[in-house]
């Protein structure tokens, strides 16, 4: 009777130590998932950052490519006007040497 | 072996296959870029320019257009009054006939039409008839089923002093006459700073150049000149000018008595091998304010009798443009309208006739300095104007380190020579020369 008394608290020492064991299996598995999840998470936090940075950059340089372009357009459109009034006064001035070597060619 | 032989004719027969192929598609993009040089370069001009007929024309009597268009490229230098007296035209037809070119800097490589077809003006084509508003020239001769008709540029009367018109005749000729410089021309030089004297003796400074015929109408002329480059310009006291090679054609072919008619007709009307033209000057102030509708009036009863359909959208489209052009209203047929109505490119001529030369600068020469201009084209321009002075005054331009152009007029032989330069471009061209004395070795 002793004896199975003995086997059967042995059996169950055991199948504690068994139980017990696994706890701390999961528990570090529980803690390496937690790491992981928290790196995981690290990495998302610092990807939505760059995100945010690189959208805020973009933004900016969208901003500032707009203004050059609106700036160019303006430059562009000034340059076609004075080239305008350049070939204005470029035909006014061949208008008016016209105009006195007509003159010049009378008796 | 047999498996061998038939991989190894398969890989030939397949590269050559290949190679076949890209022959192929290399032969095509071949063609594809000779097709592209073919329509980006210009045809070398075939047609020498020596041969292209610019006063003697023929013409069947039932007909009005002579001449055909020619076309020409310019090259670096040329100026429009040089094209135009090489070719025998006005400063004023070739204007016209290409809107927007330079007179004096016209761009190198551009290519200039010469007006060298006209519409005979609605006259008797008897003795010499003027068109004041072409400012030209026609002196018909012969008669019969083919008629000769020499033609000639003309510079005309200003609108303070217009040409006269009407029915007149030659009533005399001189070979190198005196000038008795009339009392009104005499008074608009004093009040110049210029005073004439009362009559200047042949040579170069005598405005009626060698030859002259005077009209019936008193005090008015037909004459040559010492201002080229004033044919087909609206610049004299009422008579006519020509070029100087023209006058004494004209002077020579020419009887006393000779009829001739001046008529102002900016709207020309004329009919060859079937085709109607229109031929449109820009109108003088003159001209009687109904002439264009008779024009209209005029070409319904062409399209009516000859039950010809006329493009009346040309129409309006030549009155707009003005360019002085034959215009077609009616289709062009087969046959010899076609061949002259087609456009030839004349070679470039080696030497422009005419063309005012430059001497070259030498030491110990007198030089004025015309003028100091920021823009290359604006002191061309103004070299090529005093060029082409009457007589010629010779000028260049000479470009300075600091992106100026000075244009200089000279060489000079003397202090004395240099200062009548200064005076002339002062008087004639408002241009304040400064004298630059000569410079000895």
């Amino acid at each position: 009777m002793k004896k199975s008394l003995l086997v059967i608290s042995m059996m169950l020492v055991f199948a504690i130590a068994l139980v017990g064991c696994a706890t701390t299996g999961d528990l570090e598995k529980v803690q390496a998932q937690g790491q992981q999840t928290n790196a995981k998470a690290d990495q998302a936090i610092k990807e939505a950052q760059d995100a945010k940075a690189a959208a805020e950059a973009a933004t900016i340089k969208a901003a500032d490519a707009a203004t050059r372009a609106e700036n160019a357009a303006k430059m562009s459109e000034e340059r076609a006007k004075q080239a305008e009034e350049r070939a204005k006064l470029a035909e006014e001035k061949a208008k008016k040497a016209d105009a006195v070597f007509e003159k010049s060619m009378k008796k | 072996m047999t498996l061998n032989r038939i991989i190894d004719r398969s890989l030939f027969s397949h590269g050559l296959r290949l190679i076949v192929l890209l022959i192929f598609f290399a032969s095509l993009h071949g063609c594809a870029v000779l097709k592209t040089v073919q329509v980006k370069s210009y045809p070398t001009p075939s047609y020498p320019e020596e041969k292209l007929e610019r006063n003697e024309f023929s013409f069947a009597k039932d007909e009005d257009v002579i001449g055909r268009l020619a076309f020409v490229r310019l090259e670096k230098g040329d100026t429009l009054p040089d094209i135009a007296r090489h070719f025998s035209l006005g400063i004023n037809a070739i204007s016209a006939a290409n809107p927007g070119v330079d007179v004096w800097v016209p761009e190198a490589g551009g290519r200039i039409m010469l007006p060298l077809s006209f519409i005979l003006p609605d006259a008797v084509r008897k003795g010499i008839v003027i068109n004041l508003a072409s400012m030209r020239l026609f002196h018909f001769k012969g008669g019969g089923k083919l008629q000769a008709v020499s033609t000639y540029p003309v510079g005309v009367g200003t609108e303070e002093r217009p040409s006269p018109m009407g029915q007149m005749y030659v009533a005399r000729k001189m070979y190198r006459p005196t000038w008795h410089v009339p009392a009104s021309i005499a008074e608009d030089h004093r009040k110049k700073g210029d005073p004439l004297p009362s009559q200047i003796p042949p040579g170069p400074l005598n405005p009626l150049g060698e030859y002259a015929l005077y009209l019936s109408k008193p005090t008015y002329l037909m004459h040559g000149t010492n201002k080229p480059s004033s044919i087909g310009l609206r610049a004299t006291n009422g008579c006519l000018r020509l070029y100087p090679e023209n006058v004494k054609k004209l002077y020579e072919q020419t009887p006393i008595h000779t009829p001739v008619s001046i008529v102002n007709q900016p709207y020309l009307i004329g009919q060859r091998n079937g085709v109607v033209y229109m031929e449109v000057h820009a109108p003088m102030e003159n001209l009687e304010t109904d002439e264009l509708g008779k024009i209209y009036a005029k070409l319904k009863n062409i399209e009516k009798k000859s039950a010809r359909t006329l493009d009346w959208e040309k129409v309006k489209e030549t009155l707009a443009e003005a360019r002085g052009i034959p215009v077609p209203l009616s289709d062009i047929r087969q046959g010899s309208e076609k061949e002259s109505a087609e456009d030839i490119e004349v070679t470039h001529p080696e030497k422009l006739y005419g063309r005012p030369e430059i001497p070259e600068m030498k030491m110990g020469a007198w030089y004025v300095l015309a003028a100091n201009l920021r823009d290359e084209i604006n002191a061309e321009r103004l070299a090529a104007i005093i060029n082409h002075q009457g007589p010629q005054i010779p000028a260049r331009v000479l470009s300075k380190n600091d992106d100026s152009y000075r244009v200089i007029a000279g060489p000079f032989n003397n202090l004395g020579e240099a200062k009548d330069a200064i005076k002339r471009l002062k008087i004639d061209l408002e241009v304040g020369g400064v004298l630059i004395e000569s410079v000895r070795d």
